[in-house]
C-alpha cells in the first residue's frame, strides 16, 4: 500500500545547509520568496560550523556561521528540513519542479526535546565521534555538537541497543522509537544545489600512513583540536596524550595529483594550513611547526600578508614533496622529502604529522534530477553552462548551483558565489511569475 | 606590570574604531589602561566632556579625529581642531597641561599609527 | 522608569575568555545599580543564548541588555534584533566591545585586559540606564540604483539588478563599455576573448528598458544619504561634439564597480621604458593580437623567445603593494597559451615566484607544462636582471627549482606580468567617503558578513575596486552587491537611526552659530515662547553632533549622547 505523502509547495528548494545554502536562501527569504531548505545532516551550517577560526582575519568561525544560522532557522520564510534526503526532482513545466523528499526518523520528537542531554548521560552505547572527526567518542543518544541547529538529540539506531536507558532519562519523554520515515511531495518553482564538497580521503595514500600510524592526522582532525568546541582542552597528539612540540604540514595531499585523480588546486589548502600553524604558535609557544609545500597560494584579499606573518612568526616553510611517512621511536614519525632548495633528499622528524587534506567534487546532486540531467564537469563538479557571464547556470533552467558544488572555493568566494546564485534565481522567480 | 597613563580616547564609530578595532585584531598590543567611547563624528565632542574626563582623573584625552575622511561634512578637521583649541583655553584657565590632549586624524585602517601616538602620548604623560 | 538590565559576557569560544576572566566580569557587575541578572556564555550570538537571552527578557520584564563581546560592527544588529523579538524596543540595547578592544588588544595582560573589560561593560551599562525606546525614522527610498563603472561587474550588477526589477543607471566614463576585459584576448576557462564576452554583456542589457547606459560621463559630486542619493554627472567634452550638460540622477543606492588598473612598472624597472621588447602584459597581449603572418613579429624582428616575469607591482618586498594581484598568474599562462598556439615554436619562459594557479586554473598550468613552457622560480629577494647584449635580451636570473642554480637565456621580449592596482584618477571613493584597506582597495564592512557593503550605509561595491579578482570572480561578487543593493532599495522605505539631535528650549537663546555649523541645512530658527530658537528638522539631521560642541548655552544634545550618558561613562571609566 503507498503510503501517504505529505505535499508542501514553496518559490524555491536550496539542497544543502552549508554556508553557500544558507547564505543562498537567505537572500530569497528575504527578497519574499518561500525557501525550504533541505540538509542531509542533523545539523545547518555544513563544514564551516566545525571550523576553528576564519582566514586571514582569524575570526572564529562559529561567530560568523552561529548567528546565520540563528537567523536561517527563524526566518519565517524558510523551511528547514534536517536528515532529509531529496530522493528526485523533476520538471513538471516552464516554472514547476517536483521533488519528493524523505525525512529519516530522528527518534526524537524535535518540538519537545529540551536539549538537555540527560539521554547523552543515561546512553551505554559509545561510538566514534563523526562531528568530532573521530578523535573521541559519543553516544548513541547524542546531540551532534554544541551549536548545532536545532540544538536537539538524536537515535544512531544503526548503534542504538534499543536497552531503553534514554526513554527513561528523558525528562520531556521525547525518545519515541516508533518514528518513521516521512514522505514529502514538494511543488517548487526553483532549485538551488549547494551540495558542497567532500574532503579527501588520505587513506587513499597508503604512504603517508593515515590510519596506520596514530599521529597523522587530517588537517579537519587538526581543525576539531583548535575549535572553541573542542574535544580536548589543549592539542594533543592521539597516540600518548603528549603535547606535540614538532608538527609537520604536508600540503597537496590529495590535490594537484594526477595519481590520485584529482589534478586541481583545492585553493584553501595552504591557506587554512597557515592558519592552523598561526593558531598553533599561539597555542603552544614552544612548538616547531614546519609546512612541506610545492607552491604556496596566498591569493586572496590579505592573504598573501597572512603568510608573511606567519614567516615572521617564525613558521618554517619548506618547498618540497613528500616521498613516504615512517614511524619512528615512542609515536614520532620521519617524513622522507625532496628539498627543492638544494634538490636533495631529506629526512625530518616530526611528532605529529597534520595532512592537508584537498577538496573533492560532491556530486550527490546529480542523479536527483530525473528529467533533465544536471551536468557535471570532467571533475564532476556541476557544470556551470556560463561560468564567466551567469556564474549560477546549470544545465538545467530554473537550477541554480552555489558555493564549491561547482568547484573549489574559500568561504568569501562561497559567500559571494551563493549571493551571485539567490540573484540569478531572484531574477528567475520574477520573470517566471 | 609597570604604571601607565590612564588615557580617554574618542573614537568615531565609522572610521577611527573600526582602525582601532583592527588593532586589537592584528594584536597591537598597547596599554589596557586606554579606553574608548565612540562617537557619531569627532566634530561632536564638547569640551565639557573632556574637561569631565581631567576632573574625574584621567590623565589624558586623545581624540581619534574623522579627518578628511569625515562622511559627514569637509569642515569635519577644521571642527574638530576648532573643539581642540576651544577645550585648550578651558584647560589652561583650570590649570591643565594642555599637552594632555591630543588630537590625531585615524583614518579607519590606521591601526598601526593609532597604536603608535598611543605609545608616544602613553610616554609623555607618564613624565 | 525603574530600569531593569540582563548583562551577558561572551566567551567568544575562548577569543574572550583566554585572554579575560569573564567569571570575574561578571562577579564585579552583579549588584551594579539596576542589573537585574548577568551571565557568561560561550557565544551570545549563537542560537542557545539568543533564546535564552529572549526568555530571560520575558520572563523578568528586563528592559535593558548589554551584551560585552566582539565588535558592535559584526552584532550590534544581531542582538538589536533578540530585544526586538522578545518584544524589547531596540533602543533600549547596548553593545560593550570586549574583544577587539579587550581580550585581543590586551592579549599580553591578562590582568589588564579583564580590569579594563570590567569597566568597559560597567560603562555600557551606565549607558543602558539611560537607554530608552525609539521609534526608527521611517524614510522614502528611490526605486533606482546607480552603477558606476561599466566594465563586466557593473555591467552585471546592472543586468541583475534590471531583471529583479529596479531602475539602474549604469554610468561608464569611457565611450564604451567593457573596462578592462577588452584588452584581454582570451579569458578562461572558456576560451571566449574578451571582446566576445563584452558584445555578449552588452547584448543582455541593450534592450533592457530598466537600464540607462551613460557612457563618457563621469560623476563629478555627490550627496544624500541611503535610499535618496542624488549624483551629478559631466559629460566628456569630445573635440566637435557639444559639450553635455551637466546631468543630476537621484537613487537610492549607489553600487560601485570601477574596476583596476594594471600597475605601471616605473622606468626601468626590468627595464622598461629603456629596453624595446620589454612590455607589460597588456602591451604584449596587444602585440600578439595584432600578428597576421606566419611569424611574430614586433619591434623590428622576428620573436622566437618570451619571457614572462611574474608579480611586477605585486607582493612587493620594498614597494607599498604587499598584496597579491590573484589574477596575473593565470592570466599570464593564458597569454604564454596563445602565443604557443599561434606561433607553436616560440621558446617561452615564466619567471614567477611560485605559480598560484588555484583551483581549476591549475590544468592551465599542467597545460602549459606540457608544451614545454620552462618554469623558473627565483628568490623572493633576488629578482631576475635584464640586460642588452646586442640586440638581444638577456636575462639572469636564480632557480630555487634547481638549487639556486644561476641561469641566463637570451629572449626577445620580456613581459612584465604586471598586478592590479586601485584606479588612480578614481574620485567615486573621495566622493562618497568609501574607507580603502591596507592594500588601498576599497574596504567591505566584513569579508564574510557582509562582504559587498561599506562603511557608508547604501553604497556597496563589486569586481576588482574590492580587491583584485578574476572576470568570473567580479561576476559573483558584482551579483551578490546587486541583490544587496536591491534589498535596500526594493520596498521603496528604510528605515534610518534615530539618532538627531534636539534643542533645550529654555538654554537656546538663538545666535546661529548651530545652523552654520550643520553640513545638512537641518537647523532652522522659529519663533516660540515669545523669542527666537532653534528648530531641528528630524529627517534632514544626519545626527552627526557637529552642532553640540559649538552651542555656547549648550542646548543641543544628540539622541543617545547626551551628557548624561557620556559623562556617566567617563565617571565609570575613570574608576
Amino acid at each position: 500500500m503507498e503510503k501517504e505523502k505529505i505535499n508542501l509547495f514553496f518559490d524555491a528548494m536550496v539542497i544543502g545547509g552549508g554556508i553557500a545554502g544558507g547564505e543562498s536562501a537567505l537572500n530569497l527569504a528575504n527578497n519574499g520568496y518561500k525557501v525550504i531548505i533541505v540538509e542531509k545532516d542533523l545539523s545547518i551550517g555544513g563544514k564551516m560550523i566545525m571550523l576553528s577560526k576564519v582566514f586571514p582575519t582569524l575570526d572564529c568561525s562559529a561567530c560568523i556561521t552561529t548567528p546565520k544560522v540563528s537567523e536561517i532557522s527563524r526566518h519565517n520564510n524558510i523551511t528547514i528540513f534536517t536528515e532529509s534526503d531529496v530522493n528526485s526532482v523533476v520538471k513538471m513545466g516552464e516554472r514547476h519542479f517536483r521533488a519528493e523528499i524523505t525525512r529519516r526518523p530522528r527518534y526524537v520528537v524535535a518540538e519537545d526535546c529540551t536539549g538537555c542531554q540527560k539521554c547523552e548521560e543515561a546512553c551505554p552505547v559509545i561510538v566514534k565521534d563523526q562531528y568530532q572527526y573521530n578523535l573521541i567518542g559519543r553516544k548513541a543518544a547524542f546531540i551532534p555538537f554544541s551549536i548545532a541547529s536545532p540544538k536537539i538529540a538524536a537515535i544512531d539506531i544503526e548503534n542504538c541497543t534499543l536497552c531503553g536507558a534514554c526513554e527513561k532519562a528523558c525528562p520531556s519523554n521525547c525518545i519515541d522509537f516508533t518514528q518513521k520515515a516521512l514522505d514529502y511531495v514538494i511543488d517548487i518553482k526553483s532549485v538551488v544545489v549547494a551540495t558542497g564538497f567532500k574532503l579527501f580521503d588520505p587513506l587513499k595514500i597508503e604512504r603517508y600512513g593515515f590510519g596506520k600510524f596514530k599521529n597523522v592526522l587530517t588537517s579537519m582532525q587538526m581543525e576539531r583540536q583548535l575549535a572553541p568546541t573542542r574535544p580536548f582542552n589543549t592539542i594533543l597528539r592521539p597516540s600518548d596524550g603528549k603535547v606535540p612540540d614538532k608538527i609537520a604540514y604536508v600540503l597537496c595531499a590529495g590535490s594537484r595529483d594526477d595519481s590520485e585523480g584529482n589534478p586541481i588546486c583545492s585553493q584553501i589548502c595552504c591557506m587554512y594550513s597557515i592558519k592552523q600553524a598561526q593558531l598553533l604558535m599561539g597555542a603552544l609557544p614552544m612548538a616547531d611547526i614546519t609546512i612541506y609545500y610545492i607552491d604556496i597560494r596566498a591569493f586572496g584579499k590579505g592573504y598573501d600578508e597572512f603568510y608573511e606573518q606567519a614567516k615572521g612568526m617564525g613558521v618554517s616553510f619548506i618547498k618540497g614533496k613528500i616521498g613516504k611517512i615512517t614511524k619512528g621511536e615512542r609515536g614520532d614519525l620521519t617524513l622522507r622529502y625532496e628539498d627543492v632548495s638544494t634538490g636533495k633528499i631529506k629526512e625530518a622528524r616530526h611528532d605529529m604529522v597534520v595532512l592537508s587534506v584537498g577538496v573533492l567534487a560532491n556530486d550527490e546532486a546529480v542523479p536527483m534530477f530525473r528529467s533533465n540531467t544536471l551536468l557535471t564537469d570532467p571533475l564532476n563538479y556541476i557544470r556551470q553552462e556560463d561560468p564567466i557571464i551567469s556564474p549560477a547556470k546549470t544545465s538545467i533552467e530554473g537550477v541554480f548551483v552555489s558555493g564549491t558544488a561547482s568547484g573549489p572555493m574559500d568561504i568569501p568566494d562561497s559567500i559571494l558565489s551563493a549571493g551571485a546564485a539567490a540573484s540569478q534565481a531572484t531574477a528567475y522567480l520574477k520573470r517566471i511569475n | 606590570m609597570s604604571k601607565q597613563a590612564k588615557i580617554l580616547v574618542f573614537s568615531t564609530e565609522k572610521i577611527s574604531d573600526p582602525a582601532i578595532d583592527m588593532a586589537g585584531l592584528l594584536k597591537l598590543h598597547y596599554s589596557p589602561q586606554v579606553y574608548t567611547i565612540a562617537l557619531r563624528c569627532s566634530s561632536s565632542i564638547k569640551p565639557r566632556w573632556i574637561i569631565h574626563a581631567f576632573e574625574k582623573g584621567f590623565d589624558g584625552v586623545f581624540i581619534a579625529a574623522d579627518g578628511s575622511d569625515c562622511a559627514f561634512s569637509e569642515s569635519c578637521t577644521e571642527k574638530t581642531g576648532n573643539i581642540v583649541s576651544q577645550t585648550h583655553k578651558l584647560m589652561q584657565q583650570k590649570d591643565i597641561d594642555p599637552a594632555r590632549l591630543r588630537m590625531a586624524a585615524i583614518c579607519s585602517v590606521c591601526s598601526e599609527s593609532f597604536v603608535k601616538q598611543i605609545k608616544s602620548f602613553n610616554e609623555y604623560l607618564l613624565k | 522608569m525603574e530600569k531593569r538590565i540582563g548583562v551577558y559576557i561572551c566567551a567568544c569560544g575562548g577569543n574572550i575568555s583566554d585572554y579575560v576572566d569573564i567569571e570575574k566580569v561578571k562577579e564585579s557587575i552583579t549588584g551594579e545599580n539596576a542589573v537585574l541578572l548577568a551571565k557568561t556564555t560561550m557565544f551570545a550570538c549563537g542560537d542557545a543564548n539568543q533564546k535564552d537571552m529572549d526568555s530571560d527578557i520575558r520572563k523578568n520584564d528586563l528592559n535593558g541588555i548589554v551584551v560585552a563581546s566582539c565588535s558592535p560592527k559584526l552584532h550590534l544588529s544581531t542582538f538589536r534584533a533578540v530585544s526586538e523579538r522578545a518584544g524589547l524596543n531596540k533602543y533600549n540595547y547596548v553593545h560593550a566591545n570586549i574583544r577587539e578592544q579587550a581580550s585581543w588588544a590586551h592579549s599580553d595582560d591578562k590582568p589588564g585586559a579583564t580590569e579594563k573589560a570590567i569597566l568597559l561593560v560597567k560603562a555600557a551599562i551606565a549607558k543602558a540606564r539611560h537607554a530608552s525606546s525609539l521609534e526608527p525614522i521611517k524614510i522614502k527610498s528611490k526605486k533606482s540604483v546607480a552603477v558606476i563603472g561599466a566594465g563586466i561587474a557593473g555591467i552585471k550588477a546592472a543586468q541583475a539588478l534590471s531583471a529583479m526589477g529596479d531602475k539602474v543607471y549604469l554610468i561608464e566614463k569611457e565611450s564604451k563599455i567593457g573596462g578592462n576585459l577588452l584588452n584581454i584576448n582570451r579569458v578562461n576557462p572558456e576560451s571566449e576573448t574578451g571582446e566576445e564576452i563584452v558584445k555578449r554583456l552588452s547584448k543582455e542589457i541593450e534592450n533592457e528598458e530598466n537600464i540607462t547606459l551613460l557612457t563618457g560621463h563621469r560623476i563629478t559630486s555627490g550627496s544624500g544619504n541611503i535610499g535618496d542619493f542624488v549624483l551629478t554627472l559631466k559629460g566628456n567634452n569630445n573635440p566637435g561634439e557639444d559639450n553635455f550638460p551637466e546631468k543630476e540622477i537621484n537613487v537610492g543606492s549607489v553600487l560601485v564597480a570601477t574596476g583596476f588598473e594594471s600597475y605601471s612598472p616605473l622606468t626601468g624597472e626590468y627595464g622598461y621604458g629603456q629596453l624595446p621588447g620589454v612590455v607589460t602584459l597588456a602591451q604584449f597581449n596587444k602585440l600578439l593580437k595584432g600578428q597576421n603572418g606566419m611569424s611574430f613579429v614586433a619591434f623590428g624582428k622576428e620573436v622566437k623567445s618570451v619571457a614572462f616575469i611574474y608579480c611586477v607591482g605585486s607582493r612587493e618586498i620594498k614597494g607599498d603593494n604587499k598584496y597579491c594581484s590573484r589574477y596575473c598568474c593565470s592570466a599570464a599562462i593564458q597569454s604564454a597559451l596563445d602565443l604557443s598556439e599561434r606561433f607553436p615554436d616560440s621558446d617561452i619562459y615564466h619567471l614567477t615566484r611560485g605559480v598560484r594557479s588555484y583551483g581549476k586554473q591549475e590544468l592551465l598550468y599542467k597545460e602549459a607544462n606540457r608544451r614545454g613552457d620552462l618554469f623558473i622560480q627565483f628568490p623572493d629577494k633576488e629578482p631576475p636582471v635584464i640586460e642588452e647584449k646586442d640586440d638581444k635580451i638577456i636575462i639572469k636570473v636564480k632557480d630555487i627549482l634547481s638549487g639556486k642554480r644561476e641561469l641566463e637565456a637570451e629572449t626577445d621580449i620580456v613581459v612584465l606580468v604586471t598586478g592590479m592596482v586601485p584606479v588612480q584618477d578614481d574620485n567615486t571613493g573621495s566622493i562618497f567617503k568609501l574607507p580603502r584597506g591596507r592594500d588601498k582597495f576599497y574596504n567591505e564592512i566584513h569579508m564574510k558578513l557582509r562582504p559587498v557593503e561599506t562603511a557608508i550605509d547604501g553604497v556597496t561595491i563589486a569586481g576588482a575596486c574590492q580587491g583584485p579578482k578574476n572576470a568570473s570572480e567580479s561576476v559573483n561578487s558584482a551579483l551578490a552587491a546587486a541583490a544587496k543593493s536591491h534589498s535596500l532599495v526594493s520596498t521603496g522605505e528604510l528605515e534610518l537611526e534615530p539618532i538627531v539631535a534636539y534643542v533645550d528650549e529654555d538654554k537656546c537663546t538663538w545666535c546661529d552659530e548651530c545652523s552654520k555649523a550643520c553640513p545638512f541645512n537641518a537647523i532652522s530658527v522659529i519663533e516660540m515662547f515669545q523669542k527666537s530658537i532653534a528648530r531641528i528638522n528630524k529627517s534632514t539631521c544626519k545626527g552627526c553632533g557637529m552642532c553640540l560642541p559649538v552651542c555656547p548655552t549648550d542646548a543641543i544634545e544628540l539622541i543617545s549622547f547626551t551628557n548624561k550618558e557620556i559623562e556617566d561613562m567617563i565617571d565609570v571609566l575613570s574608576q
